[in-house]
């Protein structure tokens, strides 16, 4: 019997970026959407079954962080998927911002392919 | 047939004076901070008020209005009161001010040199945004001379992000180079290959 | 003209990336094709000899090259019936929502904020007569609108030729219009009677404050064509112009999430729209 892949919705402005996660996310077994902001990955949200957030925290129209606060008001499942912040921003009030807006944890860019998916694979539940 | 035709009722009388943008702009109610953001972009003198409510201000779209109303005011006066806020902790007021940046006219073109020059390397990421504003040739330009320059890795990464859709062939030396010096960062070897592929992918057809 | 090759799979994404951020229009490898033969149409009526030139001069946007492009998707040769799922929305959905709102004698308002020569708005107006069982028992107001006002001339006369009217049923269309000589139908005249139109630019306040608040908003395939600075104005005034819960509705194509933050999401079985916060926080 073969498990269904787990579903990681990527959440970054920069279409390289993007693209780069994609490459290495589907490589490692695991389906990616993508959303190029805050506002997309909410309404992307509504129709998808996601098992994991990668989130950019600066991004047009509507940021990271306040993506992350907006969801994790909701009611239900969409509240509690596990949210990884990937971000240029390395500041140590950038980590706790990021904490206190409801993320799980914080990688800071450029990203190594073996951090992603160890982490990917970690909050998915997914073994190596 | 139950569908009328009624005269219309206008939403609201749109607030005049400076004094009463002013008690708008710190009353208690969204409402009404929103109707005196909107106000204000009829009176340039208001900017400065509108950005020192920016930072304090706790509703999103409230936030919105006053950075629209800072944008349609439109002097250089009113876009310069919006750099500082690039700088702020604040993801969402750092984030709405490149909103607005992005929206004026002449941010890109008189900003852009200073802000890809700032000392502080997340403000020249940010700032790397802001050439998508210029006609293609002087944005590549504008980009390969920050890359000739710039030892910061994101920043490398922005700047190539916004080569590839605005980069032209002059731009492809640059890029080499810029991949040769970053070969051990994985990740820009990756961006800096997929942007040269959508610059040169017309040169490369027969 | 010498025959072109087909745009890269680079020149697409690219292409579809700058369109998506420019307009908010969102190209799915579904249209890939018919992107490719507009990109072919656009570089011949353009003289540009490469992709990347055509590139360069669209993001330029000379001569309005963005609408030029834009203008082949958004079929501005209009016609009743046209995107009906959200006419399903509205009476499946929507009115029951802001029913709940109202009170006995209160009336339904409804927007169509670029009604161009009129179908969309007399649209809405027949799919509730013969759809919604809410018809009688509420007053809906129906405004239409445009910045353009030759359509809306058109609009007022309420005349319409055979393509227009090719989604409708032999039944709806004796029922709702009057044939008039030289293959032309025109509304009759209780319902040409219970329409408004009225020139709006959306960008100004002064004009979009005028009308009051709505219960729903359509506003399609025009936020495409708006510039950054330009969109912000539209969005905010069309915010005001929507009572708290109500709902505006975008083009299919269209998304809201690179037009502006001030709306949020909603999802019904026909149709995504965007809605009005019911309550503002103080």
């Amino acid at each position: 019997m073969t498990t269904a892949a787990k579903t990681i919705l990527v959440v970054d402005d920069a279409a390289l970026v993007r693209v780069y996660y994609r490459s290495i996310l589907e490589e490692a077994g695991f389906r990616v959407e993508e959303a190029l902001n805050g506002l997309e990955a909410l309404e992307t949200l509504l129709g998808e079954t996601v098992d994991l957030l990668v989130v950019d925290i600066n991004m047009p129209q509507m940021d990271g962080l306040t993506f992350l606060r907006t969801l994790r008001q909701r009611e239900g499942p969409l509240a509690s998927i596990p949210a990884l912040v990937a971000s240029t921003e390395s500041a140590e009030e950038d980590f706790a911002a990021a904490r206190a807006a409801g993320a799980n944890y914080y990688l800071v860019k450029p990203i190594e392919r073996e951090q992603l998916v160890e982490f990917a694979r970690m909050l998915c539940g997914v073994a190596a | 047939m139950p569908l009328v035709r009624k005269p219309p009722q206008p939403t609201g009388q749109p607030i005049r004076s400076p004094a009463e943008i002013l008690t708008g702009l710190g009353s208690a109610s969204a409402d009404d901070r929103w109707a005196a953001a909107r106000a204000a972009a009829a009176l340039p003198d208001s900017a400065a008020a509108l950005a020192a409510a920016l930072p304090q201000e706790a509703d999103s779209r409230v936030r919105e209005a006053m950075f629209t109303s800072l944008v349609r005011i439109g002097t250089r006066d009113s876009v310069a009161m919006i750099l500082p806020m690039l700088r702020s902790n604040d993801s969402a007021l750092r984030m709405g001010a490149l909103d607005a940046l992005q929206a004026s006219v002449f941010a890109a073109r008189e900003l852009l040199p200073q802000l890809l020059s700032d000392p502080d390397a997340d403000v020249r990421i940010l700032s790397c945004e802001l050439a998508r504003g210029l006609p293609s040739e002087e944005a590549s330009r504008s980009l390969c001379a920050l890359l000739a320059r710039e030892s910061a890795v994101n920043v490398c990464g922005a700047a190539i992000e916004v080569l590839a859709e605005v980069g032209d062939q002059a731009a492809l030396p640059m890029l080499t180079q810029c991949g040769q010096r970053f070969s051990h960062v994985p990740f820009l070897s990756f961006a800096i290959k997929l942007a040269m592929d959508r610059i040169r992918a017309e040169g490369d057809r027969g | 003209m010498a025959e072109l090759p087909a745009p890269t799979e680079d020149e697409f994404r690219k292409l579809c990336e700058y369109l998506y951020r420019r307009t908010g229009m969102s190209f799915t490898e579904e249209k890939r094709y018919y992107v490719e033969r507009r990109v072919w149409e656009r570089m011949a009526a353009t003289g540009s000899q490469s992709f990347a030139s055509y590139f360069a001069l669209l993001r330029t946007d000379t001569q309005d090259e963005i609408q030029q492009f834009v203008n082949a998707f958004t079929i501005n040769e209009t016609y009743f019936y046209r995107e009906d799922y959200q006419l399903k929305c509205l009476t499946n959905d929507l009115l029951r929502e802001r029913l709940s709102k109202k009170r006995a004698g209160d009336t339904i308002r409804i927007w169509s904020a670029a009604c161009s020569s009129g179908e969309e708005p007399y649209s809405i107006a027949i799919w509730l007569l013969e759809n919604w069982p809410g018809v009688d028992a509420y007053a809906v107001e129906i405004v239409g609108s445009d910045i353009d006002t030759r359509v809306l001339e058109l609009a007022g006369s309420a005349t319409f030729g055979k393509r227009a009217l090719m989604r409708l049923s032999p039944e709806l269309i004796g029922r709702y219009f009057d044939a008039l000589p030289a293959e032309q139908w025109q509304i009759i005249s209780q319902l040409r009677d219970s329409v408004s139109f009225t020139v709006v630019n959306l960008v100004e306040p002064q004009q979009t404050r005028a009308h009051g608040r709505f219960d729903v908003i359509f506003c399609r395939n025009v936020l495409i064509y708006f510039d950054d600075a330009s969109r912000r104005i539209a969005a905010e005034n069309l915010y005001e112009n929507l009572l708290p819960g109500g709902f505006i509705c975008l083009g299919h194509t269209e998304s809201m999430s690179r037009i502006s933050p001030l709306f949020e999401v909603r999802r019904f079985a026909d149709a995504i729209v965007y809605q009005r916060p019911e309550i503002t926080r103080p």
